[in-house]
This record gives C-alpha cells, structure tokens and sequence, in this order.
C-alpha cells in the first residue's frame, strides 16, 4: 500500500498516488464541501422517489389481465404479454382517439407556445414599467381560476343562454348551443386554455428577459435600430436558449393533455372530438367495470410516445442549436 | 468629426410618485435643497448633473473625470441622447440636438460591459449599426475590414464575443463604434473591466487608435491616470458639478481646489491642515506644525495681488515634491513601500498623514524602515496653499 505523503504546509502530496484513487479523493472532497446543499435536497429526492418513480412499478398491469383488488405481483397474477396493447391498437376507438388528442395538442401547442414570449416580449418592451406590471398581474389571474370554475364560466359565456348567444340574440341571430357542436370544442377548449395559461407562462420569459444588459438595448438604440428591431435583435436572442428548453419540453408533453377538463366539456354532441386518450384511459380504468391493465397499457402508450418526442426534440435541438436538455 | 458644447447642462431625476407618498405617510417631507450623501435633492428631484458648460474642439479629446456618482457618466448619457436633458443645450457641431434621436445625433459609444450582440459574430456585431442604415453590403465589408484591421481582429471576425478575452471584447466594442465613422465618440468607462496589465496595453492602444480615426472623442473614467494620460482636457467633476476643467499639466500643477488636488495625483497630494498664512510687514508666511515657511516672490505676488489677508489654510504638497534626511520637519514612518525604482515613505507628521516619494538609488533602507523618524523638507515653490474654509487654492 502506498503512504502519502504530506507536504510542508501538511497538505497531503498528490503526486504518488494512481489517477483513480485521486479522482475518487476528489469526489470525497466535492462531497465534503457540499454535503450541506446534498442535504437539502434529500427531501425532494424522496418526493420525486415516493411520487415519481415508485409508481412506475405500477406499469406492470398493463401486462396483466388486472381486476381492482389484485395484488400486482403475486401467486395468481395472470401475466399476457402485450396484449392489452394489441387490444387498444385494434380497438374501433384507437384512431378516433389518436387524431383528437394529436389534433387538440398540436394546434393548443401552435397557438399557445408562441403567445407566451410575444406577451412576455411586449410587456418587456412597454415604457411604463408600472402599466407592465399591472397588466403582467391581470394575465397572471386566470392562472389560479379551478377548471371547473372555468368551465362554469365557458357555461356561462358560451351555453345556450349565455353571454354570447344574448348578445347574438339581440342581434337577431339564432341560438347556438356550442357544448353540444363538435365544431366548437377545439376552439373553446384551446382558447380557454391559453387565456387561463399564457400570463403565467409568460413568467419565465419574463424572467430571462429581466437578465438582459440593459447596456445592448442601449448599444442598439445608438446603431438606429427601432424598438421592434430592439426585440428582435436584444431580446429574443436573449430569451433563446430559454425558449429552446421550454419547447424540448412541451414537444415531450404534447401528447399529455389532462382528463379533468375534456371531461368537464365532454357533451354527448361533442364526443366524437372531445374524446381523448386520457378522457377514454380516465373512462376505462375509473369508471363502469373498471379495466384497469388496458386503461394502463393505453397511458403507458402514451407516455412513451411522449418519451420518443422528447428524445426526438431534444437531439433535434442539440444538432441545430446549442441548447439542450441534455 | 463635429465640435461639441454643452451650455449650462443639468439632468434632474424626478421623485419617484411612489416615494412621495411614502414621504406624506411618514410626514417627514424632504428639505428642498438637501444634500443626501454626494446627491441634491430638491422639490425637482435628485441633481445628477448642474451647471455644466463646455467647449469641445474638433478632435479635442475630453476625459470626464470624477468618483462614483458625481455625474460623469450621466453627462456622457445625455450627450449620446440616452438620457434626457432637463435644461440647458447641447449642440453638436452647430446642431441643436436636445431633442434629436440618438442614431441622427452621429455620435457612437463603447460601452463598459462591451454590450456586444451575444448571438451575433464580431463581423456581424460591427456591421450591425451600417445594416440597419441599408448601407451597400460591399461598403459594408470594406468598413468593416478597415475597423477591424485597425484594431488588429481580423483574425477574430467569425467568432462570437463569448469566445473572445475580455481586450478583444473591447477592441470589437471599439471597433463596432468606430465602423460608423462617428462625428464623435463616447467612451464610457471602457477599460473599468480588464485587469491591470489589459488596462495599460488598451490605454496605449486608445492613444495609437486616436492618431488613425479624425474624430471627437469623450471619455469617462474614475481613474486619473487614464484622465492624466489620455486627454487634452481633463473635466474633473464632483457632485454633479464641474470643478475644474484644465489640460492634465495645468490640473497637476494649478489644481483650483482641494478636491480636484486630492483627485489628481497618486499618490494623493499631502495636506497640512491647522496651518495659517500670516502676513508680517507685507511679507506673506505659512505657518506649518510651528514653523514658518518663507513663500517665494511669485507667490507673495499672488497673494498680494487678491490683498490676502491672514488666515487658517490647508497646505499641500505633493509626495513627488518631497525630500527627506534634510529640513525642519520630522515625521515617524508607518509604511514603507519599495516599488523598485522608488521608496513610497507613509509618514506621521504631528498627526498628518504624509507619503513621500523618493529615489531608492544610494538610500540607505535600514535607516527608512517603520518606526524611524525622518527628518523631511518640500520646496517652498511647489506648495499649493488651500483656503481652510472654502478649499480654494489661494495661488
């Protein structure tokens, strides 16, 4: 065994010892320095552990023929493969459900990406920073309305003797019950959605945006440019590498649209739009005679989908910009 | 390039509504006219900058000089338009520019976070200012390779700011406001943020780059030896007011205050306070910790010529003037600093502070180390006399 040997001022001479034993000394001594921070984040370890990845372990029923009360792994679980995955493939629903939640996340993610970072944008570059604030604390409300009460609300302006048909009444125009017309759910469900979201979402924008040397704003001003230019030239590159992360991961969460609210603005005359993956995996696995193995193979279904997205948006970024998750 | 003049400029920052109603709340409503640290505050607001006129030559290269908050920068805002000016014109070349936006004021300006375009290369960052203007691209190209040649970072045109040093950060800073061929050229604070070594070699390029490019140039900085070695002027400010405005030589040698000769000058000129000048049977005499120091013809004319009368007065010398083993004073050495060629002796002289300066060739170190009292002198001649009271230079 070799001895180390300490130096003058009794540090100990490194020269002697083997590249392994001094990278292994190394992450001691980064451990010891910062075990006061590794500490504090034991907490929301164990929550993402009990949370997170613990419930992982419930993916198993997805490959077994699964009946509410079973234990997940025992003497009797009946194991078959991928067969409930098969089932959901071959299931009249599965393409119907693939084209609503494809076609509600990807045009709520065309609308509702971008309008975030123009708003954060424009309260940026508004003069009076009181006004901004002001209207910054106006988009931020809606964020803390429930879904229910913001489909109440939806009720209210849009049903039959709501707000809107009032007015439309008034006017001398028919009554219209949008709930019950296939051809409003998108409309309603995406638009109420980014009202509700894009104040708040708007935040981290506005965030990065507050980090910008207010000296290149100044550098701009002198070489001429307008203050759209200003935008487009300090501010946005500025915001770009936020911008990057942000869209890595909404393209991994596209797929992931929530139950709660489809449900709460699911009507028997806007099913055959209003009818999502989760809607039907909420409807399968909760509700009638519960199935619980395939309502878990469907969501596993999708997760991995969201999963290959995310890879997919993440080498993209990574190959095109200098900005990746990882 | 463009002259430049300022006439009785003044920038006021209005109270904040917000901390006026806090003021009622509290019912401690501000003294208008109130100084509050090294800022006026009166009805109109905080005084940033008051009273200040200038004349700036064609190709005259100014340097406005100050500590931390007394105005300079603010100065050099107004003049590029980013601030606005609360009262007094501002002319560039016979132009009235108050109101003119600063792309039509013709002026650039280096800023001192380089403020470079992250995202952009250092071509692109140059040419940034000339593409906006629709200026041809093949004109473009050529300004952008003269600047660049210039300022030698031809070889860096393709990268971005992230991959370059902090000098060739500032060089392309330099060279982006260059590129533009400005009437003038605002500098502020641009080497504030390179090291020492960086700061020396960049100041002799600045002094090189004013030889190659006929323009106007401003300079802000806080330290005098950038203001000593860069200017032809040096506008020396302090709370928002100007206190002298002289070439570097006549700065040095006729300080009008005793701010502006503490200001000038490391290490900092010595002052004796507690003195008097006296005057006995129409002969003009110092009165300096007990001894009388004899003035010379010249200063006695002076003196007599504003009719002096007697009175308490700071007078200062600077280290440089100083000669030690010799003379009537004494003082006790507290530090003594070897910087190679010279010996920074940092005296206690009847409870002044005092440094002297003097050469290390053939000077017996053993007897200039702490704790040994030394016996100093300073020529009569290059003593500056400072009105205890009002801090005027009274020669």
């Amino acid at each position: 065994m070799r001895k180390v040997k300490a130096g003058p001022n009794g540090a100990a001479l490194t020269a002697d010892l083997s590249p392994s034993k001094l990278r292994a000394r190394r992450r001691w001594r980064r451990l010891r320095e910062n075990h006061p921070f590794l500490v504090m984040l034991i907490p929301a370890v164990l929550v993402v552990f009990l949370f997170n990845y613990l419930p992982i372990y419930g993916v198993l029923i997805a490959f077994q023929d699964f009946m509410p009360g079973d234990p997940i792994l025992g003497k009797y679980t009946r194991w078959i493969g991928f067969e409930n995955f098969t089932r959901f493939f071959t299931d009249v629903q599965f393409w119907p459900l693939m084209k609503n939640t494809f076609l509600l996340c990807i045009i709520g993610f065309v609308i509702g990406f971008p309008l975030p970072i123009i708003i954060a944008l424009m309260l940026n570059a508004m003069k009076g920073r009181r006004m901004a604030k002001v209207l910054q604390t106006i988009f931020n409300g809606p964020h803390f309305i429930s879904l229910v009460v913001l489909v109440g609300m939806l009720t209210l302006f849009f049903g039959r003797y709501g707000l809107v048909n009032n007015i439309a009444a008034g006017l001398g125009g028919d009554r219209k019950s949008y709930f019950l017309e296939s051809g409003a759910f998108r409309p309603l469900y995406i638009l109420s959605s980014n009202w509700q979201d894009f104040g708040w979402s708007a935040i981290i924008y506005i965030a990065a945006l507050s980090n910008v040397d207010p000296g290149q704003h100044e550098a701009a001003i002198l070489d001429g440019a307008s203050r759209f230019q200003r935008v487009l030239h300090v501010d946005l590159p500025a915001i770009m590498p936020m911008v990057s992360v942000m869209l890595i991961m909404s393209i991994g969460g596209l797929m992931g649209v929530g139950y709660e609210k489809a449900l709460l603005m699911q009507t028997d005359g806007n099913l055959g739009v209003s009818e999502l993956i989760a809607t039907y995996v909420y409807k399968q696995g909760l509700t009638g005679v519960p199935d619980q193995g395939y309502a878990t193979a469907i969501g596993l279904f999708n997760s991995i989908i969201n999963v290959v997205l995310l890879i997919i948006a993440n080498t993209t970024s990574k190959k095109f910009s200098e900005n990746s998750l990882w | 390039m463009a002259s430049l003049t300022l006439r009785d400029i003044k920038k006021v920052y209005p109270n904040a509504e917000g901390g006026q109603k806090k003021k009622k709340k509290k019912n401690r409503p501000e003294e208008p006219g109130k100084e509050k640290a090294n800022l006026q505050i009166t009805d109109e607001g905080v005084v940033a900058v008051q009273k200040f006129s200038l004349d700036i030559a064609d190709r005259e290269f100014i340097v406005l000089v100050g500590p931390s908050g007394c105005g300079k920068s603010t100065t050099l805002r107004m003049i590029a338009g980013l601030e606005e000016i609360s009262s007094g014109e501002l002319y560039i070349g016979d132009r009235l520019v108050n109101d003119v936006a600063p792309k039509d004021r013709d002026i650039a300006m280096v800023f001192q976070s380089y403020a470079l375009y992250p995202h952009m290369t250092v071509y692109e960052n140059m040419a940034f200012s000339l593409k906006l203007k629709k200026v041809p691209k093949d004109e473009i190209e050529r300004k952008v390779r003269e600047a660049a040649e210039i300022l030698d970072i031809t070889q860096y045109l393709d990268r971005k700011p992230k991959a370059l040093s902090g000098g060739q950060r500032q060089r392309v800073a330099i060279g982006r406001a260059i590129v533009r061929s400005p009437q003038v050229l605002l500098m502020d604070e641009p080497l504030s943020n390179l090291d020492a070594k960086l700061r020396n070699q960049m100041r002799a390029e600045i002094i090189k780059l004013r030889q190659k490019i006929s323009t106007t140039f401003i300079y802000v900085t806080h330290d005098q030896t950038e203001a000593m070695t860069l200017g032809d002027r040096i506008v020396i400010m302090r709370d928002g007011f100007i206190q002298q405005i002289g070439t570097p030589q006549e700065v040095f040698n006729h300080p009008v205050n005793l701010f502006v000769a503490g200001f000038i000058g490391m290490p900092q000129m010595n002052f004796f306070e507690n003195s008097r000048l006296t005057k006995e049977n129409g002969v003009y005499e110092v009165e300096v910790m007990g001894k009388n120091v004899r003035l010379t013809d010249s200063q006695q004319a002076a003196l007599k010529a504003k009719n002096q009368a007697p009175c308490n007065v700071v007078l200062g010398i600077r280290p440089v003037h100083m000669t030690i083993d010799e003379g009537d004073f004494a003082g006790k050495i507290e530090v003594s600093e070897m910087m190679g060629s010279e010996l920074h002796l940092h005296m206690n002289a009847e409870g002044n502070d005092i440094v002297a300066i003097i050469p290390t060739v053939g000077i017996d170190l053993a007897a200039h180390s702490i704790g040994k009292t030394v016996k100093f002198a300073f020529r009569p001649d290059l003593v500056h006399l400072f009105d205890a009271q009002s801090g005027l230079n009274l020669l």
